[in-house]
């Protein structure tokens, strides 16, 4: 580690190439997804033309290259077909021929330098020619092209445009979320009204050019319309395509605790991303509704305004909306900062320092896979080393805080463990105590939940004290209350002695125990019950001669038939899931309110 | 898009390249700030800007300060590729750091693609002339055969620190200045123009 060997190439022949192969998956990827854009337009011929002419208008060198390139391509031939999708998708006249202006810079440059350059380097250069070939074929790509963000699955969509603060959701969403949450609320038939869409198109553009958006620039049915084509042009719905048809079936439940618990469910089932983009979503949307009054959008008007930009039906999106703050309680739509410039004043806060240091990392990160691809021009170096001076700087300054944040949390300690005496002595009943009434619950609940963590013997004398003190304040009273239904779902008199309280919980454990084993000798009864007629159906099959029963009808309604009893077949089996969960649930209610009464009637025996 | 005013001074970017425990980070630091730190911390990759002066012109040098070797290759050539000058540096008390510099420097050119790319041999730790492993004359030659210049320093004593970077800068500035002339010609770019209409038409 500490003596770095410099001869990476020797030791590890393999890292640089994979790092090339690395870069061509991502281009097969992609490859694929813009095989759907342009298998019409790239005609064999077509293509062919094309690509002579570009060859003659390139230079000597980088023809040496390119063929040497094309000769790699040609080995597998599905790699070649791909490869050629991604080299000449629809691109618009101009920016093609921007491109090739740009690579004959390039090759005069080199031109140039060839010339300069001694017969003694030669040897070297035959060395490692082989490589730099392989570099050159791929430098100096368009972004857009090689690894978009929009159009592509969610997954490399949050790669390609990477929120660097952690959230991990694609920069045009984020954006676009922010800037309808700050001007967009209140704005009458928010997503409704959309914006022109070449414009919308060109601001698209250029997020996938990685070009610097500011959506304040434009207004709000720009921002809310971009939204739309994010999420239009993602290939699979949001809610992914094997998930669809059960989100549809959740949504449709008309018992409304029912669905919630559904749509709950289904919504864990989401893949990480998919789950993470539908939260922010629908939370932005409930967001929206909740400004009714000044937007005019209600739960259902953004819904019909929104199902076929998420490919479903407007009932499902009604339904997520109503549920929204249940199903997804924790999301907070936090708002994208982006990592500093060298332009802004760096953080002073030690912690703001290292959140901000992350952040560096990982457009660091993030800039370097990007040239690894070919994305190089004057002004990526530009930023790459502004980035690595700016990370360089927060080091050294987090360097020299660092002294000074220890000696704080020494004192932060120190003043800690003063509270902590300080908050006992509060909650000894004193009548003298100087206090404002109103923050006495407050102050006193939070102390027992600390001293709680930290002792339990205080715990419970914390707990105690306010009873014996009941009458002396409502407050106090009300905490009273809280702190027991916290510390003892059943409504039973809590007892001051440890002991007692244990035999209590272990009696309710008892009774729940027998009331579950008994479930489960039922459970087992129906099994093996099961399984016997299990048995005698397979042998009725097995005696039987199976013949089919549409043997005379035509084929095309035979398989009609068949798709339309899969289908059939396939929402039963999700009823019948659901049914089954619905038993289940309510055996354990069941079981719950046996176990509450048995524990009644029994202390009510012992008063 | 967004063109530099004029009055921007002009920018020069150099690399430290070299193994690990040479002296890149304390030549870097003792050029930026006059300090020298004595315990060896491994560098990921450090980047600095100054200000300077040279030869009576305001110019500004970003240097970035090197691992002796990066994660993944990728990444170093992101670095040599958009370097202007390089310092090649090795530790005059350790053959080893000695021998790596061929590689660096066979390294640079492949992705400089450019043999008179500024660049200077650096021996640094001279402070410590007991434990030399390499001697000048062998480092000397070594630099004439690749048509450098050889400079031994010391970033304990900031010996010739500040002449490695200010001489690095002049080659930089002396280069740009001749491709500036070449390329201020603008035949070349005519005869561009020219071609792509050919082939428009
Ligand atoms: N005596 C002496 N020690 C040096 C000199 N330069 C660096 N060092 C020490 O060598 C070690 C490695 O230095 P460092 O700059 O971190 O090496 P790097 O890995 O090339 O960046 C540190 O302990 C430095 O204090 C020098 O000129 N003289
Ligand atoms: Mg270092």
């Amino acid at each position: 580690m500490d003596f770095e060997s410099p001869d990476v190439m020797k030791d590890f022949p393999g890292l640089y190439a994979s790092d090339v192969h690395k870069a061509k998956s991502n281009d097969i990827e992609y490859g694929e997804d813009a095989e759907k854009v342009t298998k019409k337009d790239i005609l064999i011929g077509k293509r062919k033309e094309k690509k002579d002419k570009k060859d003659k208008e390139r230079g000597y060198a980088a023809l040496e290259g390119e063929s040497s390139a094309e000769e790699s391509y040609e080995v597998s031939p599905s790699k070649s077909k791909k490869s050629k999708s991604f080299k000449f998708p629809t691109k618009s006249k101009e920016k093609r021929e921007k491109s090739r202006d740009k690579e004959k810079e390039v090759t005069e440059k080199k031109k140039d330098k060839d010339k300069r350059v001694d017969k003694k380097i030669e040897k070297d250069k035959c060395k490692v020619e082989k490589k730099e070939k392989k570099v050159k074929s791929e430098d100096w790509c368009d972004i857009a092209e090689v690894l978009p963000i929009f159009g592509v699955n969610l997954k490399l969509a949050i790669e390609h445009g990477r929120c660097h603060d952690g959230i991990d959701l694609p920069v045009p969403v984020r954006a676009c979320i922010d800037y309808v949450e700050d001007y967009g609320l209140t704005f009458e038939n928010v997503y409704k009204i959309s914006a022109p869409k070449s414009k919308v198109i060109h601001i698209k553009k250029l997020y996938n050019q990685r070009e610097h958006v500011n959506l304040v620039d434009y207004d709000v049915p720009t921002a809310t319309s971009l939204l739309k084509m994010f999420l239009r042009d993602l290939p699979e719905p949001v809610f992914t395509s094997e998930l669809l048809i059960r989100f549809e079936e959740a949504g449709a439940i008309l018992n409304v605790a029912l669905r919630e618990k559904h749509l709950k469910i289904l919504v864990g089932n989401l893949p990480q991303h998919n789950r993470l983009l539908l939260s922010w979503i629908i939370t932005h949307f409930y967001n929206v509704t909740l400004n009714e009054k000044y937007n005019k959008m209600n739960a259902q008007n953004l819904a019909l305004c929104m199902s076929s930009t998420l490919q479903t039906s407007h009932r499902l999106l009604t339904a997520l909306l109503c549920h929204c703050p249940a199903l997804f309680p924790d999301t907070v739509l936090e708002r994208y900062i982006y990592p500093l410039t060298s332009s802004s004043q760096l953080p002073d806060d030690p912690e703001l320092m290292e959140q901000e240091l992350q952040k560096q990392e990982s457009l660091l990160t993030q800039i370097h896979s990007e040239m690894n691809v070919g994305f190089i021009s004057k002004q990526r170096e530009e930023l790459l080393w502004e980035v690595q001076r700016i990370i360089t700087q927060l080091k050294r300054k987090l360097k020299t805080a660092n002294k000074d944040r220890e000696q704080l949390f020494e004192k932060i300690d120190e003043q800690q463990n003063e509270e902590i005496v300080e908050n006992t002595q509060i909650t000894q009943p004193s009548p003298t105590a100087s206090y404002e009434p109103e923050t006495t619950p407050v102050q006193i609940s939070e102390n027992v939940e600390e001293t709680k963590s930290v002792e339990n013997v205080t715990a419970s004398e914390t707990i105690i004290v306010p009873e014996t003190n009941v009458s002396d304040s409502p407050n106090l009273a009300v905490l009273h209350k809280q702190v027991i239904k916290e510390a003892e779902p059943e409504e039973v008199e809590f007892v001051e002695s440890e002991s007692r309280e244990f035999k209590n919980a272990l009696e309710i454990l008892q009774i729940r125990n027998g009331f579950l084993s008994e479930l489960r000798d039922s459970f087992i009864k129906q099994i093996e019950e099961d399984r016997a007629e299990i048995a005698v159906l397979k042998n009725q099959l097995t005696q039987r001669d199976w013949t089919p029963v549409y043997g005379d009808a035509n084929c095309a309604s035979l398989d009609e038939i068949m798709d339309l009893l899969q289908k059939e077949n396939q929402i039963l089996q999700i009823k019948k899931i659901n049914l089954v969960r619905q038993i289940m649930e309510q055996q354990e209610a069941c079981i719950d309110l046996k176990t509450k009464i048995d524990a009644y009637s029994k202390h009510n025996l012992f008063a | 898009m967004s063109k530099k005013p004029v009055t921007q001074p002009a920018l020069h970017k150099v690399i430290m390249v070299g193994s690990g425990g040479v002296g890149k980070s304390a030549l870097t630091l003792q050029f930026m700030y006059d300090e020298f730190v004595e315990d060896y911390e491994p560098t990921k990759a450090d980047s600095y800007r100054k200000k300077i002066l040279l030869d009576g012109e305001e110019v500004q040098i970003d240097i970035l300060d090197t691992a002796g070797q990066e994660d993944y290759a990728a990444i170093r050539d992101n670095y040599f590729r958009s370097g202007e000058g390089f310092l090649c540096i090795f530790s005059i008390t350790e053959d080893e750091s000695f021998q790596a510099t061929q590689d660096f420097r066979e390294q640079i050119l492949r992705v400089k693609n450019d043999e008179n790319i500024p660049f200077l041999l650096v021996g640094n730790k001279c402070d410590l002339e007991e434990r030399r492993k390499v001697s000048y004359q062998e480092a000397s030659d070594r630099a004439k055969q690749w048509g450098v210049t050889y400079v031994e320093t010391s970033a304990k004593t900031r010996e010739h620190v500040d002449k490695v970077f200010f001489d690095l800068m002049r080659e930089i500035r002396a280069r740009k200045m001749e491709e500036n002339k070449t390329n201020n010609g603008r035949g070349k770019d005519k005869n561009k123009r020219k071609k792509l209409k050919c082939v428009i038409l």
